[in-house]
């Protein structure tokens, strides 16, 4: 079965003003549907910066990616939004709801992009939708100041599922959260696995790592295997 | 579709902006507002004032696209204009002689058929000579008469309607039948200053006139705008010729032929008939293109002072975009994490500086309605080419075209810095 997600040999060179700096290397990973991944690491490890690239938020300056079994590692910023929009949903520690709309509009954001269009009554009930998946539907109308960090965050997780992406990218969804509702974003980040959705999951936190199906460690950019999962 | 959709996209995002920052948006409005207005104000006088040239031009030479035809002066001429001309309504034979109205044996007030305003200025030992153009003084050897009370008046005979070609409005009463039999009692139409003259003079009924058989009694009928200075009086030329023998009113008088494009066989035919040999030179009106020339210098200083004032609306617009792009880093780079492109993204902000814009321009075009509107109630007593005058869609024309350019330029800066937001910056935050 074609995984996901394919990095095979996968580099990064922060190239700033001094000397260059190996942020990735030789990274090797695969991700298959309905299989969740955590990454842990150390601060400046390079767990963001592998989640852009699997984001395609940026490019690799090594290796091979596939997506699919087709390799993006070269893809154009103009197919790489395509692809971020059909394929990725994005989960962020700090949410980014925007305050100026309501939790609907800002799970309608992912769907108002440009990429392609659906009309309002439609667009409506995707969002609906995907906030009931997350049990706030009751909070649609409400602004982001109102909710608490919790309910931001399953708006936020929300507006990642909207367009029923194949691949979950979370860096660090609970850090701004208490332990108990960090505990509720794993929930129901989980579930979207159980419904096919591949999901990788960057954490400092032992315990959520723990209940993903794979745990792989960065350390000073390279990838290390903590516990293998099942193989699917 | 794909465009459809964007476009679409970029509209529903943009008024989201827009609603979610109503201050910054009123500030730019602001900043933007004085110089839209300006290029209406410029736009909308220059308008007007062209107006007010040509409707004066139109008065006095014709309608562009008029060809006029200077007649030789033979005994022919006049004899032959009537019978071309008579009923006909694209072409009008006019003669201008002078005629004076009141107290026989006198010198009238004014002689020349001078402007009011000068009357009993001249006279005496100098005849005042009048044309288009200028009064003049001509030295006369005869002993004038005394002064009396008449007034003298340029005389314009007309074969039919000259309105089609000189647009005179009535003032009141009514104009020239030309359809039923002349009349032995001239009927007259005045101009303006002819009719100034008989409201400030009590004036005995008698008209009389060079070379004419007797004295006559006029009656007047009306009273129209001609735009001249000179006291005018407009009656038939059938009517004249009652009095002036046809053949004699071909050589003392200036007869001038109107005639529209289409008439150019009229002109073959009294070529024809009156010089053969020696060909007319017609000349066309193009009032239009000359004041156009003449206007040009001034508008494009005016254009010029309205796009600095504009221009500081830009920069206005220009800076609370930059501020505003800089202020929604993340928000751009989240749209991007979630699939929207980089030029959707400078759709977005080019969208919101546009609608400002436009709602500017709106606001402007709305302020100079009714800056008009109480302007004409305001001085339309004083100056009558502001009386009743409608906002001139070419001025709305600029001013949605100025708020569109300023929408463009004030935008196009912080457009580009919102496109190049790195995607990144949501991971680092």
């Amino acid at each position: 079965m074609t995984p996901l997600i394919q990095l095979t040999g996968v580099g990064k060179t922060l190239k700033g003003q001094g000397e260059p700096r190996s942020i990735l290397s030789g990274v090797d990973m695969t991700l298959h549907a309905g299989e969740s991944v955590a990454i842990l690491g150390r601060s400046g490890s390079g767990k963001s910066t592998l989640l852009s690239l699997i984001g395609l938020f940026d490019r690799p300056d090594d290796g091979q990616y596939l997506l699919h079994g087709n390799d993006i590692s070269r893809i154009a910023e103009r197919r790489a939004a395509r692809l971020r929009s059909a394929e990725f949903g994005f989960v962020f520690q700090r949410f980014f709801l925007l305050k100026h709309l309501t939790a609907m509009q800002n799970v309608a954001m992912a769907l108002v992009n440009g990429q392609g269009w659906a009309a309002r009554r439609r667009r409506r009930a995707r969002v609906m939708a995907a906030l009931d998946q997350v049990g706030v539907a009751h909070l649609a109308k409400q602004r982001p100041p109102r909710l608490s960090g919790g309910e931001q965050q399953r708006v936020a997780i929300a507006r990642a599922l909207v367009r029923e992406p194949r691949i979950l990218l979370a860096d660090e969804p609970t850090g701004a959260l208490d332990t108990e509702t960090g505990a509720l974003v794993i929930d129901v980040l989980h579930a979207a696995t159980e419904r096919g959705c591949g999901l990788v999951l960057v954490t400092h936190d032992h315990a959520h790592a723990n209940r993903m199906g794979r745990v792989l460690r960065l350390n000073d950019g390279v990838l290390v295997t903590e516990r293998a999962g099942v193989s699917v | 579709m794909a465009l459809s959709g964007r476009f679409r996209s970029a509209l529903v995002i943009g008024l989201q902006g827009i609603r979610a920052r109503k201050l910054r948006t009123f500030l730019s409005m602001i900043s933007l507002f004085l110089g839209v207005l300006a290029v209406i104000v410029v736009q909308t006088s220059s308008v007007l004032a062209n107006r007010e040239l040509l409707t004066d031009i139109e008065l006095s030479e014709g309608k562009d696209g008029t060809v006029v035809i200077s007649m030789p002066p033979n005994e022919q001429t006049a004899p032959v204009v009537l019978d071309a001309l008579r009923g006909r309504a694209d072409a009008v034979g006019v003669v201008e002689t002078n005629a004076i109205i009141g107290e026989p044996g006198v010198t009238p007030i004014n002689p020349g058929a001078m402007p009011l305003k000068y009357a009993d200025q001249g006279g005496g030992a100098t005849k005042m000579i009048c044309d288009n153009n200028m009064c003049y003084p001509e030295p006369s050897t005869e002993a004038p008469p005394p002064r009396g009370q008449a007034i003298e008046v340029r005389l314009v005979a007309l074969t039919g309607d000259i309105r089609p070609f000189r647009p005179f409005p009535t003032v009141s009463g009514s104009w020239l039948d030309f359809t039923g039999a002349a009349s032995f009692a001239p009927r007259l139409v005045l101009n303006n200053e002819a009719a100034d003259a008989f409201t400030r003079y009590r004036l005995p009924a008698e008209m009389r006139m060079d070379s004419a058989r007797a004295h006559s009694t006029p009656q007047v009928i009306g009273t129209i705008h001609d735009g001249q200075a000179q006291p005018t009086v407009y009656m038939r030329l059938d009517e004249l010729v009652n009095w002036i023998p046809a053949s004699t009113l071909g050589t003392s008088s200036g007869l001038t032929v109107l005639r529209t494009q289409s008439a150019g066989a009229v002109e073959q035919y009294l070529q024809a008939k009156l010089s053969p040999t020696s060909p007319f030179f017609p000349r066309t009106v193009d009032s239009r293109e000359r004041i156009g020339g003449q206007l040009d210098m001034m508008r494009w200083i005016f254009y010029g002072m309205a796009a600095l004032v504009l221009l500081i609306g830009i920069a206005g617009i220009l800076n609370v975009g930059l501020a505003t792009v800089g202020e929604r880093v993340e928000e751009f780079a989240l749209r991007r994490a979630v699939g929207t492109p980089r030029l959707l993204l400078a759709g977005i902000v080019l969208a919101e500086t546009l609608i400002i814009g436009l709602l500017t321009a709106a606001t402007a075009i709305g302020t100079g309605v009714v800056g008009l509107q109480l302007g004409s109630r305001l001085f339309g007593g004083n100056h009558p080419s502001l009386q009743n005058v409608g906002f001139p869609w070419e001025a709305g024309v600029a001013g949605v075209a100025a708020g569109l350019v300023a929408g463009i330029l004030g935008g196009l800066l912080p457009a580009i810095r919102a496109a190049r937001i790195p995607i990144a910056t949501v991971m680092r935050a």
